[in-house]
C-alpha cells in the first residue's frame, strides 16, 4: 500500500480526475473531500463491504424453503 | 433469449425480462444482464438469474408490501444516469437473503435496493449510504 503523509487542505490526485483533499484533522478524526467524476462512485468502505457481504449471503441461498416465503400483510 | 438456470432450469425468456446492470450487483461486477423471472409462491417476489451464470441467481422482493414506509432515496446522478424522470419509471427490488437457522429467517436488503428503469430495464444497485435502513430487514407475513 502506498503510504503519504497530508496535512489539512492538502491534497492527493488519483489518476487524472479524482482528487482526494483532507479538509480537517481531530483527534482520530479525519474529514475528506472527494471530487471525482460522476461515474466514479465513492463509497464508505463499510457500507460497501456489507452490501457485498449481504449480496454474497443471498446468492446463496439454495431455494429449498421458498414456500415458506412470507405472505405480505393485508 | 434462452437462458440456461441451475435453479430453474432451461429459460426461454422474452427480450423484454432482460435487465441490464451495467456495473453488476455489488460484489459481482462480470454479471451484468439478469432475467426477471416471477414466482408462483408469492407475487411480491421475482428471481434474479444471470444470463451468463447458471449458478447466479437472487431471490428479491417488491418492497412495499412489506415496508409501506420505505423512501429509498436515490441520488441525482444515479436517476439522471439511469434515465428516470418520476418515481413511477422505475422498478424497485430489495435482495432477499434466507437462513433457516437465524430468528429472523427470511431478510430483504433496503440499504441496497436495485433501481431499475422500467422501460430501458437498464438498472443499478444503489447504496442509500446516508440512510439508516438495513442490509437484513425481516420480512414478517401478513
Amino acid at each position: 500500500m502506498l503510504v503519504l503523509s497530508r496535512r489539512a487542505n492538502q491534497s492527493i490526485v488519483i489518476g487524472t480526475d479524482v482528487i482526494v483533499t483532507v479538509l480537517e484533522v481531530r483527534g482520530d478524526h479525519v474529514r475528506l473531500g472527494i471530487q471525482a467524476p460522476r461515474t466514479v462512485t465513492v463509497h464508505r468502505e463499510e457500507v460497501f463491504a456489507e452490501i457485498q457481504r449481504e449480496n454474497r449471503s443471498a446468492a446463496a441461498f439454495s431455494g429449498d424453503s421458498l414456500s415458506n416465503l412470507p405472505k405480505p400483510p393485508g | 433469449v434462452l437462458v440456461h438456470s441451475e435453479r430453474l432450469g432451461d429459460l426461454d425468456v422474452p427480450d423484454d425480462k432482460v435487465l441490464t446492470f451495467p456495473e453488476g450487483l455489488v460484489g459481482f461486477p462480470g454479471d451484468t444482464r439478469f432475467v426477471m423471472i416471477e414466482i408462483e409462491e408469492g407475487a411480491s417476489y421475482r428471481w434474479l438469474q444471470s444470463t451468463d451464470d447458471p449458478t447466479l441467481s437472487f431471490l428479491t422482493v417488491i418492497p412495499w408490501p412489506f415496508f409501506p414506509d420505505y423512501e429509498p432515496e436515490v441520488d441525482d446522478v444515479t436517476t439522471q444516469e439511469l434515465g428516470l424522470h418520476q418515481p413511477a419509471d422505475a422498478i424497485v427490488l430489495c435482495l432477499v437473503t434466507v437462513r433457516d437457522d437465524s430468528p429472523d429467517p427470511v431478510t430483504a436488503n433496503l440499504l441496497g435496493p436495485l433501481v431499475i428503469n422500467a422501460v430501458s430495464r437498464v438498472g443499478r444497485q444503489v447504496v442509500l449510504a446516508e440512510s439508516s435502513y438495513p442490509t437484513r430487514a425481516a420480512l414478517v407475513g401478513g
